[in-house]
């Protein structure tokens, strides 16, 4: 055991202690973290700065507001409930379009005006909120996801989670939804969380339960060497996303859209330390490198080049397919 | 400076004022490190009821006192309409003196104390070291004089020196008691005070430091005691006592002398009781610092004037922090998941009312309930609120049927139920049930497991005897706890589940692959 806990020492493994003591303590003031609780409040803030994000339709604040929920939702190509304030992607409803006077939900399953009110009550009534107060139900833009992932994901919605720190961009990896997982990208669910190459934006190696894997449990594709289209959108996105919010250390959660690109679908002020796995690195180094980088007068282009050259500084570039 | 350097020296300021404050306790003032071995405490009461004809009263009762080797405290007098005068005489004790001019009817004084119990290896008083004038007492007639002397210095004789001296004595006085000698001088006392008055002469002439005690046996709870007579001297620097018959394991000395204990004028019907009760264990420390006369400036830092209930209180809540630097410990190094920050302390004391194990069995028997309640409710679609109602109802409801089935069981199990503290249950069941959902079934009971083992870890900790002794009686160790803390709280290395959870990466470098 303390064999294993040294030569995870110099692995330069981060451990959570040391995430909320340097990361979280010292660069996310309690006051920036409820920017993004808030999904509605993180959308405002990104759109203004140019972020894109899946388009608002409404909100429903209380359950007087419900008579709006049948003109909310009709949407030829479907859309998503979810609670603003909700956490592990609890609460999220999605339909995929109208359906014999009802609609189709992502399991083939049709729900009725009257279920859907429910769900949003429930919503309402803080089921799905971080602690348990009441809260507000957004109903918003269905991703149609690039099919960039489909040989390596089962079903549901993959997602790319870029952390920053101190607006440099500085590991990466894309969480595949699996049959166990039941459609959700969260790792604790069973999702699959494969490492990213931040410069070029190709999988690496995966795990899924904190075992590392090299093929997709459902698909039996081979997980490395798929290349995330925009990527360098992406990481722009990630890095103004510090910008809009303040906050020195946060993840970056962003879908891929077959039509319109990358969008961000939220920030996560306490991003976890699975990610190491998924990248098979401590990232202590890197994280110490981004620590000290000089920012002064960089803009987000700035930073995400100066994060990439920090990146090949501790990772070789990986051999070409 | 930075926050850690800040961190680290508030930390060593703490433990240093700290372990002063300790080491002048235990160093300068001899404060005992471990709780005292056998000696118990005592409630005793003087209850003297009696009827008056409208004469002057006057009642004069030696009662207990308080000295270098001896524990009295709390004390209470009942005094009525009489007026109460207290005596010392240094020869004899201390006196408690009750009068009253024109009295009628029927009336009861009291007088209450608790004593700590004295046992064979207490030290004699002080006076007892002093050095003592030889030679047969004043008071005897010249021919008793001359036969005292005759056979005291036979006694001396006989014996090789004091110690053996002292025994012979007492042999010949107690045990060979047909010597006619011994007949003669007995002094016209009940008996066995008149032996023991020959006896502490007979020393004292010798220059062997002796005197007659007096006081009662503590061995069991009794609502009449007999007052009960002993010799104490003192041999060669060593503090001996001689009880007629057994010795008795405990007991405490009240006055010196051949005096009565109690003296009434004026009254009829007099009827005194003297009662003894033993105070259980847990009160036991408290009030023997409580007794302690002599009064320290390092006694600002323990909670020795506290009125004793309050004092109780403080024995529970003081051994709290020691629970959370074990849960904080838990958390921060081993990583043990627990359901809320300090739930599992919580756990902890409620377990105080129920015992580990019976506790363990009713916390999981009335979660496992709640949680499927919980997980029926799920299909009825409730909202929140209520939904948390009806489980709450339900557990009072099924608290009530476990205290009845094991009551009408005869299992004592059942009656601490209702102390057990019910909306600790329902948040327990409530995070629980949040967590089967958010997460998985496993991450659930894994928690619940971890609290669960934290709550009895932390149970042990706040009910170990000797922590909670060395706690209550140098609280100022709680700022080590909290230097302890402070540290804690900088601890950014890895948590032992976390070495678990990483060790697909313990082959890695530092720069990845």
């Amino acid at each position: 055991m303390i064999r294993t806990w040294l030569a995870l020492r110099r692995a330069g493994v981060l451990g959570i202690n040391e995430r909320n003591l340097r990361l979280i303590n010292d660069f996310n003031p309690r006051k920036l973290m409820r920017l993004v609780d808030d999904k509605t409040q993180t959308k405002s803030l990104a759109n203004a700065a140019g972020i894109q994000t899946p388009e608002l339709y409404g909100i429903i604040r209380a359950p007087s507001e419900m008579r709006k929920l049948e003109k909310l939702l009709d949407h030829p190509d479907g859309c998503v409930i979810k609670p603003a304030n909700g956490s592990q992607g609890n609460g999220i409803q999605v339909l995929l379009g109208p359906m014999r006077g009802g609609w189709r939900r992502s399991n083939g399953q049709r729900a009725l005006l009257e279920d859907l009110k429910f769900h949003v009550n429930n919503i309402l009534s803080g089921m799905y909120s971080l602690a348990g107060l009441p809260d507000f139900a957004m109903i918003e833009y269905r991703v149609k996801f690039d099919d960039v992932f489909d040989p390596i994901s089962f079903g549901g919605v993959p997602d790319i989670r870029i952390i920053v720190l101190r607006g440099i961009p500085f590991v990466a990896m894309v969480r595949l939804p699996t049959a166990e997982s039941d459609g959700k990208a969260n790792l604790h669910k069973g999702g699959v969380g494969v490492g990213l190459d931040l410069v070029t934006g190709r999988t690496k190696h995966g795990m899924q339960n904190g075992k590392i894997t090299d093929i997709h449990p459902d698909t039996a594709n081979p997980l490395a060497n798929v290349s995330v289209p925009h990527w360098d959108d992406m990481l722009l996105m990630a890095a103004k996303a510090y910008d809009v919010t303040g906050l020195g250390y946060l993840g970056a959660d962003i879908v891929l859209d077959k039509g319109k690109g990358p969008m961000l679908l939220e920030l996560n002020a306490r991003p976890g330390l699975a990610i190491q796995v998924a990248n098979r690195m401590g990232i202590r180094p890197l994280m110490e490198a981004a620590l000290v980088a000089d920012t002064e007068g960089l803009d987000a282009e700035g930073r995400v080049a100066l994060a990439k050259t920090l990146y090949r500084r501790f990772v070789p570039e990986p051999a070409p397919a | 400076m930075s926050s850690t350097t800040h961190t680290r020296l508030l930390a060593l300021l703490l433990t240093v004022i700290s372990l002063t404050i300790f080491g002048i306790k235990v160093f300068k003032y001899n404060y005992p490190l471990a709780p005292g071995a056998q000696t118990t405490t005592w409630d005793f009461e003087i209850y003297l009821d009696f009827n008056t004809a409208n004469q002057p009263v006057r009642i004069e009762t030696f009662i207990p006192a308080a000295g270098e080797t001896r524990r009295v405290s709390q004390e209470q007098y009942y005094n009525g309409a009489f007026g109460l005068r207290l005596e010392s005489d240094a020869d004899a004790g201390r006196k408690a003196i009750w009068t009253y001019r024109y009295p009628d009817d029927r009336k009861v004084l009291r007088y209450r104390a608790r004593l700590e119990s004295e046992t064979q290896s207490s030290p004699l008083p002080p006076e007892m070291h002093d050095s003592i004038k030889r030679g047969a007492p004043d008071e005897l007639s010249d021919l008793e004089r001359q036969a005292f002397i005759v056979w005291s210095s036979d006694m001396r004789r006989r014996s090789a020196d004091n110690e053996s001296l002292a025994e012979l004595v007492l042999q010949e006085i107690f045990v060979e008691k047909d010597a006619d000698e011994v007949d003669a001088l007995l002094p016209n006392l009940p008996p066995p005070l008149d032996r023991l008055t020959l006896a502490a002469e007979v020393l004292q002439s010798q220059g062997i430091r002796a005197r007659v005690a007096n006081g009662i046996y503590l061995d069991e709870a009794r609502r009449r005691t007999e007052i009960q007579h002993w010799l104490e001297y003192r041999v060669d620097g060593e503090d001996k006592r001689y009880f007629p018959g057994a010795d008795p394991k405990e007991f405490f000395t009240i006055w010196y002398g051949t005096e009565e204990m109690i003296r009434a004028d004026g009254v009829f019907d007099f009827d005194p009781q003297i009662s003894i009760q033993p105070i259980e264990a847990a009160a036991n420390d408290v009030v023997r610092r409580a007794a302690r006369e002599d009064r320290t400036p390092v006694e600002l830092f323990s909670f020795d004037r506290l009125p004793v209930t309050t004092q109780l209180v403080y024995q529970v809540l003081i051994t709290i922090p020691a629970g959370i630097v074990l849960l904080v410990f838990m958390r921060q190094f081993i990583g043990i998941e627990t359901l809320g920050t300090f739930m599992p302390i919580l756990i902890g004391i409620a377990f105080r009312e129920t015992a580990l194990l019976n506790g363990l069995i009713l916390f999981t028997m009335l979660v496992g309930l709640g949680l499927a309640m919980r997980f029926y409710l799920e299909k009825l679609r409730l909202l929140l609120v209520p939904r948390l109602a009806v489980v709450l109802i339900f557990i009072v409801i099924c608290m009530a049927v476990i205290a009845q089935v094991f009551n009408s069981a005869n299992m004592r199990m059942g009656l601490s139920i209702s102390l057990f503290p019910m909306v600790i249950l329902t948040m327990t069941i409530e995070r629980m049930s949040i967590m089967w959902e958010e997460y998985s079934p496993t991450d659930a009971i894994k928690a619940g497991a971890g609290s669960l083992l934290v709550a009895s870890l932390a149970y042990l900790v706040m009910t170990n005897t000797h922590i909670e002794y060395i706690l209550f009686n140098f609280p100022e160790l709680l700022l080590v706890l909290m230097a302890a803390c402070l540290l804690m709280g900088k601890y950014t290395g890895m948590r032992l589940s976390e070495v678990w959870r990483f060790r697909e990466l313990a082959g890695t470098d530092g720069a990845g692959k």
